[in-house]
């Protein structure tokens, strides 16, 4: 695999990451070193393991189907900056 | 042409799919969130155990093969409608595979949740996030339709289906979503994202289709549907398609389904509507026609089979096919806009039997078919007038005020009969036995 | 005053400590928030000052884990953990200072860094930096709430020179936390001695339906100790730390654990990063936290908020764990490391069928000077967590207790349990110290 500027730039593009040229730079030499590390796992044999997805198995957690108050409209909005009549308000969606 | 569907379906359960916020209720923008519904920091989603239930429901009665396992995956892309950024959904082992239902395979259900609602707003959007977590299924079907007809009549089924399992519940055309396919022999596939309502899907495919039958589809491509203008329009090459990076929902524990549980769901699954057709035509002993319009919704199936209980069942579909759905239609009503509880069937059982004994006329059957409709029961029926007096007393009137019709009659004219007949059930406001008395005023002139 | 004697009298002394607290943070940046008005109330912990770590939501009180994005962000509910411990009457003084979202072992990647209470020079260690240097320096009785997600709280305890507990995986509710790698984060408790833990622990701990990871099961009854493993590949360490910790037990047994040792750290970070990235995507400018002014396109505005407001330590970690998880790399690093973690699992349960508790330093170095951990590169930063991020990985129940000195500055001990044997592993920490 190639850890390069490119690389950087279209996983921070995906990841709505901004990055300073300086910054990629930094970045892919530093990755480099850590996915080489991480790529160590390859060595172990894992055929017929299953994945654990929590360090204990856990199974079939349900809520019922009950309705319980929700929040006010004040406190759903209190903490967003950009708000208008109730709604949260976001930058454009489309480009029509 | 090869079209195939991936149907969104919204479930009826009272609260959403990982809170306790209410489905239904008030729509003022952002009165039914929480924090987990609006993904603030700290919160994680719990999921609702009637979710899983209805999704089997359907999935058993769509023929699927249940997966004893599956579990949550994160769906991850931006956007403003999600509250996390990611969307909680089913990725690698979905609930349920490979069933088949109207002679198309469906590929898989899965389960997740809906995203927020946004209004465009000048430079702006304004967001509401009632919608955010609202229970949903996700049905995906292979590409089996012909045409985009099929498509249509194979979702109208669907709903049927939907709604004979109470899981769904039918408002408007609109609450339906579908993500469309469409490939024609030769052409690369094409997907037409997020079309709301049956109409729509179907109208959205005949133009596709159309377009690609002018200009072949050389690449993938995923387009959006104008309802407006009637047009789709591009809006990504599959090429350049986002990275989900899906992760397993790590606050969420894995499913497994156990055999007493996919048992007990089984017997929740009530008779469904080609079971029911097949008996309308077998016991009811109803033509093709009248069973499958009877069957297509679930409220008249029942109204049907309970009617039936009393009366003739053929009189009791005709009267129901004709009568009813026909004054609903003039109203601009809907089945499930009836409100018709024991009594009112009790009242229809009398209604049709009176009728079938020439007790009461059209005209008053119509005139109670409307009282049933806006009651929901019929009440007191007067019976139509067959008292010879009554009846001689009427006609004589008709004879003496229209003599020149009763000249006309006289000579050989048919129709004049009509008219007087028409007159006497003017006068009897509309209450006359019609042949009794066409017979009388037979006798009399 | 310890905790049991404190609370056995009926002591009260909030406005004391609150006092203290902002004495002591001006010197120290041990609180992101202090509460002036803190107030306790009548239950089993009456009274009991407890500070918080920032990544735990209190209702009303600002909770920003540490990072900038998150500035002002005032939860509008409290995490269970909280709720149980008011409804006993603690007060809570303050939320304590973090590296952002956790990812650090010094606490040194947040606007307020905190320092350690023996050497300013030193760091207190992290993620909990402040709440184990809190905890080491008031006069008064007090317990931190803190949070471990591959190590976060043994090693401010090691490095302070206090008690740190982190808890069986699932024991105590997440509900309210503030997302790392959700599984991995446990909530823990840090005390200044290991019998202060329990009362607190037996409050926060239980299932939670608001938390569905969180475990229905009950501790294990049993706390006998009868046979002690070291774990052979952390004793390659200073001969110094190494003593002292050997130092600590009589009769003990060297045990391996190979696969920890090559993979843990790996294992480690590919689902800690996994987990984190996802997490961040939903600090964008939009519900709360920082924003901007409305400009562009929602694809702009997103990404201006993000590249301003995390740190380069959060933006390395999203970068990684996006990488991770990426179509081509997934079954290779995302999938691989979580059957790895299976491996591992597997390897501690089969060392804890011959052994009671296994025994390890809980850092490799004492603490680090500010200007030792500036040099240190990514990779040598995660190294770090060599120690630690075994029994996190695992879920495993782990307490850091102090051995001993290496001149003025502490050394740790970790005690490892199996799961669901917490109290035998505070019982065993009780002993040593």
């Amino acid at each position: 695999m190639k850890i390069d500027k490119e690389l950087i730039e279209s996983i921070s593009k995906n990841a709505r990451l901004k990055l300073s040229d300086k910054e990629i730079e930094k970045f892919s030499h530093e990755l480099k070193d850590v996915l080489e590390a991480f790529s160590k796992l390859k060595e172990v044999n894992t055929d017929k393991v299953e994945p654990a997805f929590h360090p204990i198995k856990i199974v079939n957690r349900f809520r019922e189907d009950i309705v319980k108050e929700s929040l006010k409209q004040e406190d759903a909005l209190k903490n967003a900056k950009h708000k208008k009549d109730g709604y949260f308000v976001a930058p454009k969606t489309i480009d029509k | 042409m090869k079209i195939g569907l991936e149907i969104h379906v919204e479930l009826n359960s009272k609260s959403k799919i990982f809170c306790s916020c209410a489905t239904q209720g008030s729509n003022v923008p952002n009165t039914r969130t929480c924090e987990i519904c609006l993904g603030m920091p700290g919160s994680k989603p719990s999921f609702n155990r009637e979710v899983l239930h209805k999704a089997l429901k359907v999935a058993l009665a769509l023929g699927c093969k249940i997966n004893k396992e599956s579990f949550f995956s994160r769906k991850n892309y931006f956007y403003p409608d999600m509250t996390k950024n990611f969307q909680i959904t089913q990725y690698e082992l979905p609930l349920a595979e490979n069933g088949k239902f109207e002679g198309i395979n469906i590929r898989r259900i899965h389960m997740e949740e809906d995203p927020g609602a946004l209004i465009h707003f000048g430079s702006i959007t304004l967001i509401d996030y009632n919608r955010s977590g609202m229970p949903l299924i996700e049905i995906v079907t292979e590409p089996d339709f012909k045409t985009p007809k099929e498509a249509r009549t194979f979702l109208n089924k669907l709903i049927t289906l939907l709604e004979y399992l109470n899981v769904y519940v039918r408002e408007e055309e609109t609450t339906l979503k579908a993500d469309a396919n469409i490939s024609l022999e030769g052409g690369e596939r094409v997907e037409i994202k997020n079309v709301t309502g049956l109409r729509e899907i179907e109208r959205c495919l005949e133009y596709e289709a159309k377009r690609q039958e002018i200009e072949l589809a050389t690449f993938k491509e995923t387009r959006g549907w104008d309802a407006e203008k009637g047009v789709t329009y591009s809006l990504r090459k599959k090429e350049s398609e986002n990275d989900y990076g899906y992760l397993t929902e790590c606050d969420l524990p894995m499913l497994e389904l156990s055999d007493t549980l996919l048992n007990e769901i089984k017997k929740e699954i009530p008779e469904l509507p080609n079971q029911k057709i097949k008996n309308f035509i077998d016991k009811y002993k109803l033509n093709k026609d009248d069973a499958e319009v009877i069957a297509s919704d679930l409220k008249l199936a029942e109204l049907f089979e309970q009617i039936s209980h009393k009366i003739d069942a053929k009189i009791a579909a005709n009267y129901l096919r004709r009568d009813l759905l026909g004054q609903l239609e003039y109203n601009k009503l809907q089945v499930k806009d009836l409100k018709i509880g024991e009594h009112g069937v009790k009242d229809i059982g009398v209604m049709l039997n009176l009728y079938q004994k020439n007790k009461i006329n059209n005209n008053i059957l119509k005139t109670l078919t409307i009282r049933l409709i806006k009651e929901g029961k019929i009440g007191e029926i007067k019976e139509q007038v067959s008292d010879d007096s009554q009846l001689k007393k009427w006609c004589k009137e008709a004879i003496e005020n229209n003599k020149s019709v009763v000249e006309d009659y006289k000579k050989g004219n048919e129709n004049s009969l009509n008219f007087l007949v028409g007159y006497v059930m003017k006068l009897s406001n509309k209450s006359a036995n019609p042949q009794k008395v066409r017979e009388i005023l037979k006798e009399m002139i | 005053m310890n905790v049991n004697e404190y609370l056995s009298k009926g002591k009260n002394e909030v406005k004391e400590i609150i006092k203290e607290a902002r004495e002591i943070n001006k010197k120290y940046n041990y609180f992101n928030y202090i509460d002036e008005d803190a107030t306790g109330g009548k239950g089993k912990l009456s009274n009991l000052p407890v500070s918080v770590k920032d990544c735990i939501c209190v209702k009303d009180m600002e909770s920003r884990a540490g990072s900038l994005i998150l500035k002002g962000y005032k939860p509008v509910f409290d995490a269970t953990v909280i709720s149980r411990l008011r409804k006993e009457g603690v007060a809570i003084i303050g939320k304590t200072s973090q590296d952002e979202f956790g990812f650090g072992s010094f606490s040194t990647n947040t606007d307020n860094i905190p320092k350690n209470p023996i050497d300013v020079e030193r760091s207190t260690g992290g993620s909990s930096g402040g709440s184990g240097g809190f905890t080491a320096i008031t006069k008064y009785t007090h317990v931190s709430i803190a949070e471990s997600t591959g190590g976060s709280i043994a090693c401010p305890a090691g490095f302070c020179g206090v008690a740190g507990f982190t808890p069986t995986y699932g024991v105590v509710s997440r509900y309210g936390l503030i997302d790392y790698a959700n599984s991995l984060d446990k909530i823990g408790v840090m005390a200044k001695k290991v019998n202060e833990i329990k009362p607190v622990f037996d409050i926060i701990r239980g299932y939670d339906e608001k938390d569905s990871t969180s475990l229905k099961l009950d501790l294990n009854k049993d706390e006998k100790i009868k046979k002690i493993g070291v774990i052979k590949e952390t004793l390659n360490v200073d001969e110094k730390i190494k003593d002292a910790v050997l130092s600590k037990l009589k009769d003990y047994e060297e045990v391996s654990l190979p696969l920890v040792e090559k993979y843990g750290v790996t294992a480690y970070y590919i689902i800690a990063l996994s987990e984190a990235s996802t997490n961040l995507a939903k600090y964008s400018g939009l519900r709360y936290g920082e924003s901007l002014d409305l400009k562009g396109n929602y694809n702009e505005y997103f990404s201006d908020v993000r590249s301003k407001f995390f740190s380069t330590e959060s933006k390395r970690r999203i970068i990684l764990g996006t990488f991770a998880r990426m179509a081509g790399y997934r079954d290779a690093y995302y999938l691989k490391a979580m059957k790895v973690r299976n491996l591992i699992i597997q390897e501690y349960k089969k060392a804890f069928k011959k052994y009671d508790v296994l025994i390890s330093p809980t850092m490799p170095i004492i603490a680090p000077k500010f200007s030792e951990i500036s040099k240190l590169t990514p990779l040598e930063n995660y190294m770090m967590d060599i120690m630690t991020v075994g029994p996190n990985l695992a879920g495993l129940p782990h307490l850091s207790v102090n051995a001993g000195f290496i001149g003025k500055m502490p050394v740790g001990l970790m005690v490892i349990g199996n799961h669901l044997d917490d109290n035998k592993v505070l019982k065993f920490g009780e002993k040593i110290e």
